[in-house]
């Protein structure tokens, strides 16, 4: 049977995939953010997970205003890196598990989360800024992903309870696929920022590591807040942190934090941490 | 809050915007603003064209264009996420990066 082996919460901020990308490794400037996915980088290939199971949003790259979906579960074997307006990433076409993803999706659809599905469609820095400093990319990918793209554009968005409620159904639903797969949840997004209005450039720390303490010991507490709420203290754009719910939702209840780094360079605060 | 929110009444009023900087993601398109950006802005309306001209980020946020959407015309004209905050809050790029702990992280 598969098995989620623990759980990984994530900034996706585009600057991380393009820091990486330009090498910045042992730059004063992004050291400290490199040296705080180490851990996690080293777990992943101490664990050797066959699947990461990714929480993240578009960011108006390959979904737009037309069409635009609440949940949206992909189910390719295979999904191309997004131009978002300067060129792909160097990096390998993601593997997916389409068999899995299929299986999640009549497993969501049974306990009454009627998904929407995707294939074909490339994926945007929500998915990859993070994962390359995590997963090594060359010579290819060590495993696959299976994406859920959430709305946190378009208002309104799902509440952070019913992304928690369908983390649970996505565990229930890989617990339940028969072959023998070990699977990582990832949740993206935050921490604290906000890019437009008067307020653009805010952030709050403490909202930050409030957040990353609550996650931990009681996600049903942030899983009982609004989004108003989430937009207050975390800015405009922080509010996209629902997205650690539907991955904490999906650990077992006893998971816990193992490592967490937080970091705050310029207009968006950069945390990650790893549960098992 | 409700200042800020991309709502589906904002969409409603940005959806010809936002679909032109949303179409900057194919290089066709860009390289097409880049060499003729009249001809590109054709089906704007004059005041859209306008705000697009002066990359006027507040005007265009305003009008209804998602800040996502604003980020492929951005990047199509070099521009960084820091110099479009600066210009949300009025400040200067120098200015803004006064305010931030590691200026040079960008």
């Amino acid at each position: 049977m598969a098995r989620i082996i623990g759980g990984i919460g994530t900034s996706h901020v585009p600057t991380i995939g393009m820091a990486f990308d330009k090498g910045k490794h042992d730059d004063p400037d992004w050291k400290p953010l490199f040296q705080g996915y180490e851990p996690v980088r080293k777990w992943l290939a101490e664990k050797k997970p066959d699947v990461l199971f990714f929480c993240f949003n578009d960011h108006a790259t390959t979904f737009f205003f037309d069409h635009y979906p609440t949940f949206a579960l992909g189910v390719s074997e295979e999904y191309a890196i997004a131009d978002e307006g300067v060129g792909k990433r160097k990096i390998p076409k993601l593997k997916g598990h389409a068999a899995l993803s299929r299986h999640i999706a009549h497993s969501l659809v049974e306990d009454e989360f009627d998904i929407s599905v995707f294939q074909d469609q490339p994926l945007d820095h929500g998915l990859h800024s993070p994962l390359t400093m995590m997963w090594p990319a060359q010579p290819d990918w060590p495993g696959r992903v299976v994406p859920l793209v959430v709305n946190v554009l378009q208002h309104p968005l799902p509440k952070p309870s019913r992304c928690y409620k369908l983390g649970k159904s996505i565990g229930k639903a890989i617990a339940a696929y028969p072959e023998d797969l070990r699977v990582v949840m990832v949740g993206t997004g935050g921490l604290s920022h906000q890019m437009i209005g008067e307020r653009a450039g805010f952030n709050d720390e403490k909202w930050d590591l409030e957040f990353l303490d609550l996650i931990d010991r009681d996600p049903e507490r942030l899983a009982g807040m609004t989004i108003a709420d989430f937009a207050e203290r975390g800015g405009n754009e922080g509010a996209e942190v629902i997205m650690w719910l539907i991955m904490r939702g999906a650990l077992a209840p006893t998971a816990r934090k193992v490592h967490q780094n937080y970091y705050l360079p310029m207009t968006t605060a950069m945390a990650v941490a790893l549960f098992e | 809050m409700t200042k800020y929110v991309f709502d589906l009444e904002r969409s409603a009023r940005g959806l010809r915007l936002n679909r032109f900087l949303h179409d900057l993601v194919h290089e066709e398109k860009r390289k097409r603003f880049l060499e003729n950006p009249e001809e590109a802005m054709k089906d704007l309306t004059g005041e859209e064209k306008d705000m697009v001209r002066r990359l006027d980020w507040k005007a265009l946020q305003d009008y209804g264009a998602s800040f996502f959407c604003l980020e492929k015309l951005a990047r199509t004209k070099g521009i960084s996420n820091p110099q479009m905050v600066a210009a949300f809050r009025g400040e200067t790029l120098e200015e803004f990066l006064k305010t931030r702990r590691v200026p040079g992280a960008r």
